[in-house]
């Protein structure tokens, strides 16, 4: 239980660290790159912390199922999701990968 | 409990930091990428919830907040994309 506290307490610090970086990093595509790998961080951790406390408290096998479902949705789709919004930050702050390149 | 209610306050200034690069943003980018963590600080939040309540109800709110919020980050990066290629051809344009 206490290792179930400890993960979720880093996940907490984890979100606040991407909140931080999302508030004060000077750039787009660096506020992207706080956001996006820190939260992504953060919500699984915090979705392996209720996965123990749900196990080590005996509250039934639907939490875990529906946890992992979680989890394995937002691992598997959200890289994705990230690297559109990479390149719409690209394309925007001017350097874009289509033909600008030999301004 | 009581660490639970400070997961709370934390994951409220987590919002708070979301809502100020949400509103303040530069760029369009920087609006999608607010709306980006205000989704993960919702999953947390409702898996709060949930830990609380100890009810599963929440932990499929926050499938379902996974699903939308991937949707729609996929969704603006695309219309973003399009629309500054647009204005990108006319400006090019005599």
């Amino acid at each position: 239980m206490l290792l179930a506290w400890l993960l979720a307490i880093l996940a907490i610090l984890t979100l606040l660290v991407a909140a931080l970086g999302v508030v004060r990093l000077p750039d787009a595509l660096s506020r992207q790159h706080a956001a996006t790998k820190a939260a992504t961080l953060a919500v699984t951790m915090f979705a392996l912390a209720l996965i123990l406390a749900a196990l080590l408290s005996g509250w039934g096998w639907g939490w875990t199922l529906r946890l992992l479902v979680m989890v394995v949705i937002l691992l598997c789709v959200l890289p994705l999701a990230s690297h559109a919004l990479g390149r719409a930050g690209l394309a925007e702050s001017g350097g874009t990968g289509q033909g600008s390149r030999n301004q | 409990m009581i660490l639970l209610q400070l997961f709370m306050i934390a994951a409220g200034l987590a919002a708070t930091a979301g809502f100020y690069r949400l509103i303040n943003g530069p760029t369009r980018t920087d609006r999608v990428i607010g709306l980006d963590l205000l989704f993960g600080v919702a999953i947390v939040f409702s898996l709060i919830a949930a830990w609380i309540s100890q009810s599963t109800v929440y932990l499929d709110v926050a499938i379902g907040l996974a699903l939308t919020g991937i949707a729609a980050t996929l969704s603006w990066a695309r219309l973003i994309q399009e629309q500054t290629a647009q204005e990108h051809d006319r400006e090019k344009a005599p």
